[in-house]
């Protein structure tokens, strides 16, 4: 299919996001028989969904305060065990109470923990210690939950494959400018091309909204008012990993209690704050919020004062003000889904947002039945029995015989499950490490780039975990930009990519740059800068394109 | 005779250890581990840019540097003197370098980029002026599966300085077999496998049936960590003058550097420990009486003077917590900005605080601890403050001059 055959198409429904939200969405609309365009402004998953714990709740951190919340985590998370099997690491969890928490809070916590139908079990601290020796070893109290850490940016890309794979076109870099409207109905969408500044006007029947907390202004081009109240959290990434499962504070939730082991890394979270709707772009963390999250990780795991902080990074939560009480005060932080036609009058729009990263599926279901009633489509949904690609056979190379298997393919396979056989090893080349703290090799960078729609380093890391390792693509960044250029044809654009790459990793690093983070950024500048000369090659284009 | 202890043996301390241990002096260097050589591009920059502008006439340009950078303090005359003495140094250790301080040349990054530089080794590509390019054809040699040499920004680098080039790939049975593993080949690992006659002979075959027209031959560097005498055998087996260009680190060249500068070091009696990092000091009466090691049972060990070489962050010579800034042995005074926000900037490519922070020096690189002076401790490389071995190009220059002020001076007693 040409770009023009693409914009040409009237599609059934057009969904607007490419978090993981819209992913599932256009999965489940496209398995339902629809015709599905997703559209995306950045790369895949750059929204909340890629700026999150990674945390597979099983629901036991909303059990007393949001029961409802709750029992639907724990019925997605038993979901997401089957379908998106190599999306997870099944790590289990600790909820800790420390000498100054109040221990009777832990009763509470169980009892609505099994109200919900989560698994909790009180457990002796000294066993929990056993289990994770990274928990304060002052715990007066543990119980363990099924939660779990899962890769939002695999089951983002798994559920865009399978999307695909039932017909539907996705379309990375692709910005909604305005919407089509005719006589108060909304039957398209007006589209920038970033990639190749074109601009196109595609048709749909229906356009779903599922584009987070920057749903506001695409309801806006439509004349509608979603009342958004952004909620920013900000994370810190420590490594090497240091706990086994997942360690959470049992009391009410609140800043920095929730330590969750992700592949290489351990990430601590996160701060919660209400920021104004016009600062939702600007995700830089700040000096107080790396404060607070040091201070209070230190009392899940005191391990973390002597481990290196990688880097800093923030996420916005899209809640929506509930619509009988729109100052704000009642915020739902459950599944919010606005067919606009009942609420507002416009017809063929739909938006979907609020929820948790775990009821994604969840989310699009809701999403896609509204839509189908438009349509009159009555197929069921069947997202929750039909497994991910990735997870549709068995998992070899970590259940079995893993000496078979070498480090790459076995961190291949751990990333894309049953596709990993995608990756190319049919010689020496293709085995070759790019990436050597995350186990990526030429192979898989050449599957990435020839089916997972990458165009640069950032959606290269995004898809393979390049550079996302303890050194921060020191060395690794330089020669997948390389292997791009080869790729692309185009060196001066792989210069410019490896600056972009380079300073989007020192964005994370910056607010914690001391220790060895600060040290590694003086190597990788002593490397690209001092040696290599790359600034002098940015500012020479800079000077070439000022002139033209 | 009198003693001195140089902690740090990078290319300032080992420096500094010879020029004193050429005049007899009794010196004891403490290494804590692999030094920033490691970055080496083949070449040595006295003093590439400011304010973002190549420099062209590196000792013309030292009056328009501040005060407080260590080319100030040694004083541009006496830089003139020592930029000579240090060539010479390299000579005499086995290392032949082309340039001169009064003009610098360019060097060829491996990205390709033209960047100013004093000194390059004699088998390293340069060029003398970008308007009058001595040849026109080039034939790079690009090894199969070596990722650390990016050849295709490389190749569009010359071609923009205005060489014709051509990329040629090749293996011989010695690289293809180090391929087989999917970490083994970096320019060390290779630079250690193509060292016997066999192999150079397996290389200069395809460089002569492959190179074409060209005049002139790039080939990555990993060849020879020890000394340059498989490099001089490949010229020898070659029909073509070669050349070679820096990769990505480790250098084999900065090894190499740091192995020639220690063999002659030795050579003169000098006392090289490896492994055993100094970790602290008795300071009394303005004075450092002895340093302590991180080797476990080993006495204090104490010396007439002290040279503090160990480095920048990344050779664990200045340290930073959340809240401050510090040298890491003996907490001495430091020149850093107190702020934290103050230490870095925002964007990845902007000049960055921390890279010019470092030891309060005194006009002759004399420490200080809590505003003392300690007058038998000088300190020398890039653990001085004031100067910035990314933005300005003057890493290797300070290193080097510094280390051979020092040496001047401990001499002289004063």
């Amino acid at each position: 299919m040409t770009t023009s055959d693409i914009y040409s198409t009237t599609y059934d429904v057009i969904i607007v996001g490419g978090g993981v939200t819209g992913a599932g969405t256009a999965r489940d609309c496209a398995m339902r028989g629809l015709k599905v365009l997703l559209v995306e402004r950045n790369d895949y998953s750059t929204g909340a969904t890629g700026r999150n714990h990674g945390l597979m709740h099983s629901g036991a951190r909303y059990a007393v305060t949001d029961g409802e919340s709750a029992a639907e985590c724990i019925a997605e998370n038993r979901v997401m065990r089957t379908i998106a099997r190599h999306c997870i690491e099944p790590t289990d969890g600790l909820f800790i109470t420390l000498p100054d928490d109040d221990l009777q809070y832990q009763d509470t916590f169980v009892t609505a923990c099994r109200n919900a139908g989560i698994d909790a079990q009180a457990i002796d601290p000294a066993e929990a210690l056993q289990l994770d020796p990274a928990v304060n070893p002052d715990i007066i109290g543990a119980v363990r939950v099924p939660d779990a850490s899962i890769d939002p940016f695999r089951l983002t890309v798994a559920n865009l494959l399978d999307a695909r794979l039932h017909g539907a076109v996705t379309l990375n870099y692709h910005e909604v400018e305005g919407v089509v409207t005719s006589q108060g109905r909304v039957e398209g969408v007006k589209l920038f091309n970033k990639l190749d500044d074109t601009r196109a006007e595609v048709h749909g029947h229906v356009v779903v909204n599922a584009a987070g907390i920057w749903g506001h202004r695409l309801a806006s081009m439509a004349g509608v008012d979603i009342p958004m109240f952004p909620a920013r959290g900000a994370l810190l990434i420590f490594g090497p990993r240091i706990n086994r499962m997942v360690i959470n504070r049992c009391r009410k939730p609140s800043n920095g209690d929730i330590l969750v082991p992700d592949g290489t890394v351990s990430v601590l979270g996160t701060t919660s704050d209400r920021i104004p709707i016009e600062a939702i772009d600007d995700m830089r963390v700040t000096r107080e919020e790396v404060d607070t999250l040091l201070t209070e990780g230190a009392k899940l795991s005191p391990q973390l004062t002597r481990t290196r902080i990688i880097r800093a990074y923030a996420g916005v939560r899209p809640l929506v003000a509930s619509d009988d009480d729109p100052s704000g005060r009642s915020i739902s932080r459950g599944i919010v889904c606005l067919d606009h036609a009942q609420r507002d009058g416009i017809e063929g729009l739909v938006t979907i947002t609020g929820g948790k990263m775990i009821t994604y599926r969840l989310m699009a279901q809701a999403a896609t039945d509204a839509v189908c009633a438009k349509l009159g489509n009555t197929a069921p949904c069947t997202t929750a029995d039909r497994p991910l690609p990735g997870s549709d056979g068995p998992a070899k190379g970590l259940d079995d015989d893993t000496t078979r298997y070498s480090f790459a393919q076995r961190a291949a396979i751990g990333r894309h499950g049953t596709l990993a056989a995608k990756c190319d090893s049919k010689d020496e080349i293709d085995n070759a490490l790019v990436c050597e703290c995350e186990g990526v090799t030429v192979g898989e960078i050449k599957y990435a780039l020839k089916d997972l729609h990458v165009y640069n380093l950032v959606n290269l890391r995004r898809r393979t975990r390049l550079g996302m390792g303890n050194c921060q693509g020191k060395l690794c960044s330089c020669r997948a930009a390389s292997l791009l250029a080869l790729f692309h044809h185009d060196i001066r654009r792989a210069q410019t990519d490896l600056a972009n790459f380079l300073d989007e990793r020192w964005k994370g690093m910056r607010p914690v740059a001391w220790g060895d983070t600060l040290r590694e950024a003086q190597f990788t500048a002593s490397i690209y800068q001092g040696l290599c000369g790359l600034d002098t090659a940015i500012n020479q284009q800079q000077e070439q394109d000022n002139k033209i | 005779m009198s003693s001195t202890i140089i902690i740090g043996g990078g290319l300032s301390g080992l420096t500094c250890g010879l020029a004193l241990a050429k005049r007899g002096h009794n010196v004891t260097v403490l290494s804590g581990g692999p030094s920033t050589l490691m970055f080496s591009g083949g070449s040595m920059e006295l003093l590439g840019a400011i304010d973002g502008q190549p420099v062209t006439a590196p000792l013309d340009a030292i009056a328009s540097l501040p005060d407080c950078h260590p080319y100030r303090k040694i004083g541009a005359e006496r830089i003139a003197d020592l930029a000579g003495q240090a060539r010479e140094l390299l000579n005499d250790v086995g290392i032949t370098t082309a340039g001169d301080a009064t003009a610098n040349h360019w060097r060829i990054t491996p990205m390709g980029i033209a960047k100013p530089a004093w000194l390059t080794l004699n088998e390293y590509f340069r060029i003398d002026n970008l308007s009058h390019l001595p040849i026109k054809k080039i034939a790079l040699m690009a090894i199969r599966g070596f990722f650390d040499q990016p050849n295709g920004m490389l190749a569009q680098g010359l071609r923009d300085l205005g060489f014709e080039v051509k990329v040629v790939e090749f293996t011989t049975d010695e690289i293809a077999s180090l391929r087989r593993s999917p970490t083994e080949m970096r320019a060390t690992t290779l630079a250690k496998r193509l060292l016997s006659h066999n192999a150079l002979q397996r290389i200069a075959n395809q460089v002569n049936s492959l190179s074409g027209d060209a005049e002139l031959v790039l080939l990555p560097s990993v060849f020879g960590q020890k000394n340059d005498d498989s490099v001089r055998l490949l010229q020898d087996l070659c029909d073509k003058p070669l050349r070679l260009v820096a990769t990505l680190p480790p250098a084999v060249v900065g090894m190499r550097i740091q192995a020639q500068l220690l063999h002659y070091f030795m050579m003169l009696g000098g006392d090289y420990r490896t492994g055993e990092a100094a970790t602290g000091g008795i300071i009394e009466g303005g004075r450092l009486t002895g340093v302590t090691t991180a080797k476990s049972g080993s006495p204090v060990l104490t010396a007439d003077n002290y040279v503090l070489a160990t480095g920048s962050f990344v050779s664990r010579g200045l340290a930073a917590d959340a809240r401050h800034i510090y040298e890491t042995v003996l907490d001495l005074d430091v020149d850093a900005d107190e702020d934290r926000d103050r230490w870095t900037h925002f964007g990845v490519l902007e000049p960055q605080n921390y890279w010019t922070y470092g030891v309060t020096t005194d006009e002759t690189l004399r420490c200080f601890k809590q505003g003392a002076r300690i007058e038998n401790l000088h300190a020398i490389g890039s653990v001085l403050s004031g100067h910035n071995a990314v933005k300005m190009g003057d890493g290797t220059g300070v290193s080097l001059l510094s280390a051979l002020a020092v040496a001047q001076d401990i001499l002289a007693g004063k």
